[in-house]
């Protein structure tokens, strides 16, 4: 056993507790007197601290202990939330988040004393209270001591430790020896997250100073958590009795240390404790076995970050779903041995049905299995768009709905970036300064929404504002000057056309670059992004009134709608969303530009892809009149792609190619048919 | 397999045929035979690529030893066995062979290590079974080189 095991529980649970402190500490920053969020703030602190003593993070606890310790002043009315403490709070957060990204890349905390936000914290604590905090500390002994004092005689349950004879044997050896024989109950503080790992640490430290001849409950069970907050031991060892003390209660959240020299009980008592003991230790061994083995199984390498939490409910569902399978399967298997042809097709022809409804469903619960709300994203935007009407001195606030909405886990981990970059672009370049606001007779404080919703097999999020709107002559203005579009363009240009330049590589309309947003890496990032997984953004914007960005994202990545395609002998399969129509052309309007295949397609002049050719298809002996072309977008770009034969829309399942064959970059997997023959995917991405 | 006792330092190969040579695979890196199954020609892949099969429900990649050592090619026919090959944990590559013959154990003075051979890291050595010459295939070696 090591720390390094709960080195994933504690990343997991160091990020929940950031993001309640972020949460409630913006609710704080609204309402100053709210003794409730005062006391969750207080609470997740604690953990923090606590969490990163156990890790030995020195510096992250040192941090978090001075928050704990302004939070206590708070709590107890000592203090009161100004904005500055806020600042220095959020600072504080940042700085935690920073400890654990490093934890995250090198299980290290890194060097960073974060001096500054320590000695700000410290400030805070004094401007508010003063010399309070001693005071405090000295309560906090004097009821401990009475606590003690209180139930001190019950405390020594190392006096119900059970002896067997060999252990009898030890203790007297030791004495004969003259080491000394200590018995010891160690009490962990009732707020102690991670009791196991203290737990830990008080036998390293003990193993260090002597040896733990006996320990209640037996370590197999304290590893598992399965105790309360105490345990005892009998510890044999050459030190002092004070030596030995100081060794467990250096080990932080220890609440009590009660230790004594250990004398062995009278016989008459050990053989009847031993006996209860020795049924209660087998027991518990058998059990904590069985519960060795189980989780044996399960536990193997664990990758960071790429666990999906899932609710139970989901899980139950899943299981129902099997066992329907195998039932339709035993039906199957009970027509085949029917004698009667006539009926036996007749029950084969419902089976196949029931079948097939239920692979429907698992399908679907295996797909939900893999959705996580989007709100695990979205939540940490309150807080940046905080800052950044403190940074750019607007006043704003941020409105979201539909963080319940669900996404596919490979999605989610992408979205993040996009959004956050479009919502700083709202806030820097949408909404107008708080004076121009008021001049222009709009509310004082800006509001940016983030809606999310499910649309069918997408899901759409809008990023809306309503600041002063894409001024699209400036949009053009911008694009001559930089030299993407000529004048004559620029006047033929629709409106929405010329909003679509944002999307252009190197293109920002803001006058001056700040840090928040408008060095030219943009929108076309977030577009690529959002396309790279199969959706697309659009913008619709009204001058003076506000900009929407309308993001579509497709619910998941594994399956997608395809249409079937045949060249020569080949199937192959293009991504229906990618598709803008098929045309029916005759050989004789193929024209060239450049020694180009090119298509006049209702006024469009579009470039051909011959698949066959790209797919080194052995040549047509003849061309023939007519062919297929289907016609593919990436954004407004579009090409023709010439196949021989369509065979249908087709759902499909997309799967890898296995990893030793290298792949052209126009096949972007494989999937297989209804009759077990493979089809290859064609990437139109990368053909456009 | 329990009931062939395997003698310290001797190893089982399986012993395929490409016209009348005869190759040797450890058996330890086969996962599976399977019979010739339709085979879906990959566009731009490695020239010794034949192309990838359904096996159950997962993709694989087939190569053929054929090409691979610059053989003829040669019609498939009814022997004509895919050997599917694991070389590691969650990958599999099938193996395109003429004819799958029997299993051998070969002790390891049977085997005669090549220095080098004209086909690069493609094979361990030469064992010597009965009166015949089995060439042992490196897998670890042609799995590099396909990393590559």
């Amino acid at each position: 056993m090591d720390l390094s095991q709960y080195l994933e529980i504690f990343i997991d649970e160091t990020k929940e507790h950031l993001q309640t402190l972020n949460d409630q500490v913006l609710i704080l920053e609204a309402e100053p007197d709210n003794i409730d969020t005062v006391n969750e703030i207080f609470r997740a602190a604690h953990s923090l601290k606590g969490m990163a003593g156990t890790m030995g993070f020195k510096r992250m606890q040192r941090l978090t202990h001075d928050m704990e310790n302004v939070f206590s002043e708070v709590r107890n009315g000592k203090m009161s939330v100004t904005p500055d403490l806020v600042d220095t709070v959020f600072k504080c957060l940042d700085a935690v988040e920073e400890y654990l990204s490093c934890i995250v890349e090198s299980s290290d905390e890194g060097e960073n004393d974060n001096e500054d936000v320590i000695e700000a914290l410290n400030a805070c604590l004094e401007a508010g209270s003063g010399s309070a905090p001693v005071v405090e500390e000295a309560e906090v002994v004097v009821e401990k001591k009475e606590e003690s004092a209180a139930s001190g005689a019950d405390k020594r349950k190392f006096l119900e430790i059970g002896i067997a004879d060999f252990e009898k044997n030890a203790i007297s050896e030791a004495k004969a020896k003259n080491m000394n024989v200590y018995g010891v109950t160690v009490y962990i503080d009732e707020n102690c997250m991670l009791k196991a790992a203290r737990a830990f640490l008080v036998f390293q430290g003990l193993e260090k100073v002597g040896e733990i001849i006996k320990c209640v409950p037996i370590v197999q069970d304290i590893e598992d958590e399965k105790f309360d907050f105490d345990f005892s031991m009998i510890v044999i060892s050459s030190k002092p009795i004070d030596a030995v003390k100081k060794v467990i209660s250096n080990v932080s959240e220890i609440k009590e240390v009660v230790i004594e020299d250990y004398e062995v009980p009278s016989d008459a008592e050990v053989t009847s404790s031993v006996q209860v003991e020795k049924e209660k230790d087998t027991d518990k061994k058998e059990d904590t076995k069985k519960k060795t083995t189980a989780s044996g199984k399960s536990a193997g390498k664990a990758v960071a970050n790429r666990s999906v939490r899932v609710d139970i409910e989901k899980l139950d569902v899943l299981m129902n779903l099997v066992s329907e399978l195998i039932i339709a399967k035993n039906g199957l298997v009970s027509v085949s041995n029917q004698e009667d042809s006539k009926t036996s097709m007749q029950s084969f022809n419902e089976q196949i049905e029931y079948l097939e409804r239920v692979t429907t469903n698992l399908h679907e619960s295996v797909m939900k299995v893999r959705m996580v709300p989007i709100e695990s994203v979205v939540n940490r935007f309150p807080r940046m768009i905080r800052d950044l009407s403190k940074k750019l001195g607007k006043e704003m606030e941020l409105i979201m709905t539909g963080e319940e909405t669900e996404l596919d886990r490979t999605v989610i981990d992408e979205i993040g970036d996009p959004l956050m970059h479009m919502l700083r672009n709202s806030a820097d370049h949408g909404l107008e300064s708080t004076i121009d606001r008021l001049k222009i007779g709009k509310p004082q404080v800006g509001t940016i929404w983030l809606n999310a919703y499910q649309d069918g097999n997408n899901v759409t999020i809008e990023v809306e504002d309503d600041g002063k709107g894409i001024d699209v002559e400036k949009v053009k203005a911008s694009a001559i000057a930089k030299g993407h579009i000529t004048e004559e363009q620029a006047e033929m240009m629709s409106e929405k056309e010329a909003v679509e330049l944002l999307f252009r590589p190197a293109f920002s309309t803001a006058e001056k670059i700040s840090d928040v947003s408008g060095r030219g890496v943009g929108l076309d990032v977030v577009k690529n992004k959002i396309e790279g997984l199969g959706g697309d953004v659009e913008v619709t914007t009204k001058l003076g009134e506000g900009t929407k960005f309308t993001i579509r994202l497709p619910l998941t990545l594994a399956i997608i709608q395809a249409l079937m395609v045949e060249v020569r002998d080949e199937k192959y399969a293009i991504p229906l969303n990618s598709i803008v129509t098929i045309e029916d052309i005759m050989t004789s309007e193929i024209k060239y530009v450049q020694q180009k295949e090119v298509i006049n397609l209702r006024g469009t002049v579009i470039p051909l892809v011959r698949l066959d050719e790209m797919l080194d298809c052995p040549p047509r002996e003849e061309e023939p009149e007519n062919m297929v072309v289907v016609i593919v977008k990436k954004g407004d770009k579009q090409t023709g792609l010439v196949i021989d034969n369509l065979l249908g829309q087709q759902e499909i399942v997309i799967k890898p190619l296995g990893k030793y064959i290298n792949i052209h970059k126009m096949i972007s997997g494989a999937t297989i048919l209804g009759d077990g023959e493979v089809a290859l995917i064609i990437d139109s991405n990368s053909l456009v | 397999m329990d009931e062939i006792t395997v003698v310290n330092g001797a190893k089982q190969y399986i012993v395929v045929k490409l016209d009348n040579e005869q190759y040797g695979i450890d058996i330890t890196f086969i996962d599976n035979i399977v019979r010739l199954q339709q085979i879906t020609r990959v566009p731009k892949a490695q020239y010794f690529f034949e192309g990838v099969i359904n096996l159950r429900g997962e993709i694989i990649p087939v190569m053929s030893l054929r090409n691979k050592f610059d053989l003829e090619p040669k019609e498939h026919t009814n022997a004509t066995r895919i050997i599917i090959i694991k070389p590691e944990n969650n990958a599999k590559i099938g193996v395109l062979v003429d004819e799958v013959r029997e299993v051998v154990t070969l002790e390891e003075d049977c085997i005669e290590k090549v220095e080098y051979d004209d086909q690069g890291m493609n094979l361990l050595g030469v064992g010597k079974y009965n009166d015949t010459l089995i060439s042992l295939l490196n897998i670890q070696g042609m799995i590099q080189e396909l990393d590559m």
